[in-house]
């Protein structure tokens, strides 16, 4: 019996080798060329933005590319099988069995009308047990290895009586459920709170080497990538810009991308906008406050039971400066940013915006007011009305406060649109013609044609990618320094909250846990919940020897 | 205050539902009224019955239709909540009787329509989904649009044409035998199935592009499995939808497919008491299909939380909130 020596050694290592890989839908070619090989037992990261091909790998990879859509060339190799080339029915019977997936967005990913447990017994029954009280005892130890406190509650449970969390452990548990010997996870945490994230990337972890897994990690997030696994490709419009080891692709990119990504992680540059505001705030010098927050309460009442969403708190911003409301789902940082805009009213407390009291005002003061005090919303994907042009988006606001003649109103668009970098040629363009980085933008300018003397920003980037999420932080700074704009800036990203505040709030449970100068609260957090928020941070192996590169004179955005 | 909040929503239902009934009737009453004249002059002045206003007087006092309007619809209203249809103008007999005698032959057909109607639907519906695209799946899925077009008394008389003429299939004569009744049905329920079949294919496409339809592939599932539990399933709700508001098109065609198809059903007695202004015949029709119709949706709202468990929110309320802390 003559045996191929090297077929069998690589056999014994290898679990996935992906060669010359191309994707294509009708004729946009998504996945160019792309080759990789993941070893057994070993963490593999596909990174890069949205666009990138990324996702369209991994459903590749688990044959979920629908075969009249999508034109599939090369060869992946699982356990030196060619997936490409095995039929539907073949293909379905390592589905689970051999690769596992867990999807990106949680609330979604179960079915809503059936029980947890009937849809964990799809995944049980891929075990062979001889029936279902079998499957069942095995749904259950499963449940419990992955952490879930009343395995029983869990199983009887619709999916929308748990939270995100616990779904994304259900989720990881029903894909390890049949011992699979690949894992595919599609950003397994993108949607999830900062806490949740670590502890459910942890969970990930701990089950790879307990049950000896391999696994393929789809990220956006370079730190990450590098904290998690052993290897990452850098991917770009398709195209493999680079592979190695995390750690070495980490410190030392080799490629322009890479290079550029790792400069806009805002963990590994927190002070890349400093310089530039503290230009702003030192031609300025102080001036009063912009917002004042004076022992404000507010509950709500639903289904006979009442909820604080926001208990006593207090914080004030100086005029010019960036404060960070920083918190978790459930915090009450959403009712705080509506409290200030005066779409709810306090229990008790004061709220007041550039000298100017939120509550209590006639209609006609609360409109002043408001063209004072700005929102840029979270999504610029569903902020923006998709049948609008760019022009009339942004001359909008000019048109209800009925602000100048047309070509003053005109003029001002077009210099709004210039201050936030974008050129006069997208003002025919409707929000569909845009990309994310463009929309937000123009929710941007759209809130600053008024010239507000106050901006809130919920959650500005944190649907976008980091590279994009730079250059609007970049605008965000500039803006601030040239027109001594006083920011609210709610985020849940404490590495963004670092580079771009100068004072943070946490909050937990509507109450205030800490607050302070951003240096001061990040270095020597004095509480325990904060000092949890900022561990889960990815923070990658050797990290401290990376040098951090102030890149943002060379940053065009 | 102790009854469950799932009884206490569905008595609130049948609350409205019984209220809807009332006005419905009332508005059929005052309708009738407005026309011109009543029946018993129109029936007793024709010169050639000889009768005189004078005679005719006493008529009309003992039917009551000298009365105020508000004091005969009182009059009425207080005998239709007790079941008393009262008397037919025409034939002396009581009304109900009638429309109990019409009734079974428009429920078969009512009902057997929504049954080819339900069968079709699914059949295009499946068909949409599992057909590779090579065999025909377009024009599967053309067919809901092409056969909505057609008005369902023309495919009655195509199928009689065909059917009885040509094959044999069945006789006219005997409208209600199996194949003849089950041929009015294909008529009546075609267009019908078409509505269905059309929201159906939608949902299903709606459903095979959420995340958890991938999920639920990524486990290795069968097509069958997949269709069955994580496309059929959640697209059920809008079918129930649309069978509860077709079941009023269902009743208004069965009138037009009787005619057709020779059958005596509810449609007959319509047309005759419409002829003659047998108006208590008339009310007691209308009502009924208020009445069907209302049942219908009313059915139709207590079940929707037995199929979407994330419509049974108050009781959802009554499991504790998860704690982050422990759990996650």
């Amino acid at each position: 019996m003559h045996i191929d020596r090297l077929a069998v050694s690589r056999a014994a290592t290898e679990i996935l080798r992906v060669e010359d890989l191309s994707v294509a839908y009708g004729r946009q070619t998504v996945v160019r060329q792309a080759g990789f090989t993941l070893e057994k037992g070993k963490a593999l990261a596909l990174i890069g933005e949205s666009g990138s091909g990324k996702s369209t790998i991994a459903k590749a990879v688990l044959g979920l590319l629908g075969r009249g859509e999508a034109k599939v060339t090369g060869r992946i190799r699982f356990k030196g099988e060619d997936l490409l080339a095995l039929p539907e029915r073949k293909f379905r019977a390592l589905r689970g069995r051999a690769i596992g997936f867990v999807p990106q967005d949680p609330q979604n990913a179960l079915n809503p009308v059936r029980t947890i447990g009937s849809q964990a017994h799809e995944a049980a029954r891929l075990l062979d047990l001889p029936d279902g009280e079998a499957e069942r005892r095995a749904i259950l130890d499963t449940f419990a290895l992955i952490g879930l406190a009343d395995p029983e509650r869990v199983y009887r449970s619709y999916p929308h009586q748990m939270s995100g969390g616990m779904l994304q452990r259900v989720l990881i548990g029903l894909a390890v459920l049949p011992r699979p010997d690949l894992i595919v996870a599609d950003e397994p945490t993108s949607a999830l709170d900062v806490t949740i994230q670590k502890r459910i990337l942890d969970l990930l972890m701990e089950l790879r080497g307990a049950l000896d897994l391999s696994l393929l990690f789809i990220t956006h997030d370079l730190a990450l990538a590098a904290e998690r696994t052993d290897e990452v490709v850098v991917l770009k419009d398709g195209a493999v810009q680079e592979i190695g080891a995390s750690g070495q692709v980490f410190r030392a990119p080799a490629s322009d991308y890479a290079r550029r990504l790792q400069a806009d992680v805002p963990a590994l540059n927190p002070d890349r906008f400093r310089a530039v505001a503290r230009r702003g705030q030192e031609a300025r010098g102080g001036g009063g406050m912009g917002i004042r927050v004076e022992a404000v309460s507010k509950s709500f009442h639903a289904d006979g039971r009442s909820l604080r969403a926001v208990d006593e708190v207090s914080f004030s911003v100086a005029a010019g400066r960036t404060h960070a409301l920083v918190g978790e789902s459930g915090s009450g940082k959403t009712t705080l940013v509506r409290l200030l805009l005066g779409l709810e009213t306090p229990d008790a407390g004061r709220l007041t915006v550039d000298g100017q009291a939120v509550h209590g005002l006639s209609r006609d003061a609360l409109r002043g007011l408001r063209r004072n005090l700005q929102l840029v919303y979270q999504n610029p994907f569903t902020s923006l009305d998709p049948t609008w042009k760019v022009r009339n988006l942004i001359r909008e606001p000019l048109d209800q406060y009925r602000l100048g003649d047309r070509a003053e109103r005109e003029a001002r668009v077009l210099d709004t649109l210039r201050s936030v970098g974008l050129s006069e040629e997208l003002l025919e363009r409707r929000p569909a013609k845009l990309s994310g980085g463009q929309r937000q933008r123009v929710a941007i300018a759209r809130a600053l044609v008024l010239r507000p003397r106050v901006l809130v920003l919920d959650e500005p980037t944190s649907a976008l990618d980091v590279t994009v999420q730079a250059g609007i932080l970049q605008v965000l700074s500039e803006l601030q320094a040239a027109h001594g704009l006083t920011y609210l800036f709610i985020s849940h990203d404490l590495s963004v909250v670092r580079q771009i505040a100068d004072t943070v709030t946490v909050l937990r449970h509507g109450r205030v846990v800490e607050q302070g100068a951003v240096e001061q609260v990040f270095e020597r957090p004095a509480q325990a919940y904060t000092r949890a928020l900022i561990d889960s941070i990815p923070r990658p192996r050797r990290a401290e020897s990376a040098p951090a590169p102030a890149r943002d004179h060379s940053y065009q955005s | 205050m102790s009854l469950s909040p799932h009884v206490s929503h569905a008595a609130s239902r049948i609350a409205q539902a019984v209220v809807v009934v009332l006005l419905a009737y009332t508005a059929t009453f005052l309708i009738i009224n407005v026309l011109p004249g009543d029946p018993i002059s129109n029936m007793l002045l024709d010169p050639d019955n000889g009768f005189t206003p004078e005679e005719i007087a006493p008529i009309i006092a003992y039917y009551g239709l000298d009365r105020p309007v508000p004091e005969q619809l009182w009059t009425a209203l207080s005998r239709f909540v007790v079941g008393d249809l009262g008397i037919s103008l025409r034939s002396n007999l009581p009304v109900s009787g009638l429309v109990l005698d019409a009734l079974p032959s428009t429920l078969t057909l009512a009902a057997s329509a929504l049954a080819v109607s339900l069968l079709l639907a699914f059949l295009i519906a499946y068909a949409s989904q599992n057909l590779p695209p090579r065999l025909g799946q377009g024009l599967i899925r053309a067919i809901p649009s092409v056969s909505l077009a057609i008005p369902s008394f023309i495919v009655g008389i195509f199928l009689i044409q065909v059917f009885a003429f040509q094959f044999g299939l069945f006789r006219i004569t005997s409208p209600d035998s199996f194949a003849a009744t089950l041929f009015a049905a294909i008529a009546l329920g075609l267009p019908v199935s078409a509505q269905i079949a059309e929201v159906l294919i939608t949902n299903l496409d709606h459903e095979a592009r959420q995340d958890y339809f991938a999920v639920a592939r990524s486990r290795g599932l069968s097509r069958a499995a997949l269709f069955g539990r994580h496309q059929l399933r959640p697209s059920s709700l809008p079918v129930v939808t649309m069978v509860a508001l077709a079941v009023g098109e269902l009743l208004g065609g069965s009138l037009i497919t009787e005619a057709i198809f020779g059958r005596k059903g509810i449609g007959s007695l319509v047309q005759g008491a419409a002829s003659t202004q047998d108006f208590p015949v008339l009310l007691a029709v209308v009502s009924l299909a208020a009445v069907v119709f209302v049942a219908v949706n009313l059915l139709a709202d207590l079940i929707y939380p037995l199929l979407d468990p994330r419509l049974r929110r108050r009781q959802a309320a009554r499991i504790p909130a998860p704690d982050a802390e422990t759990l996650v």
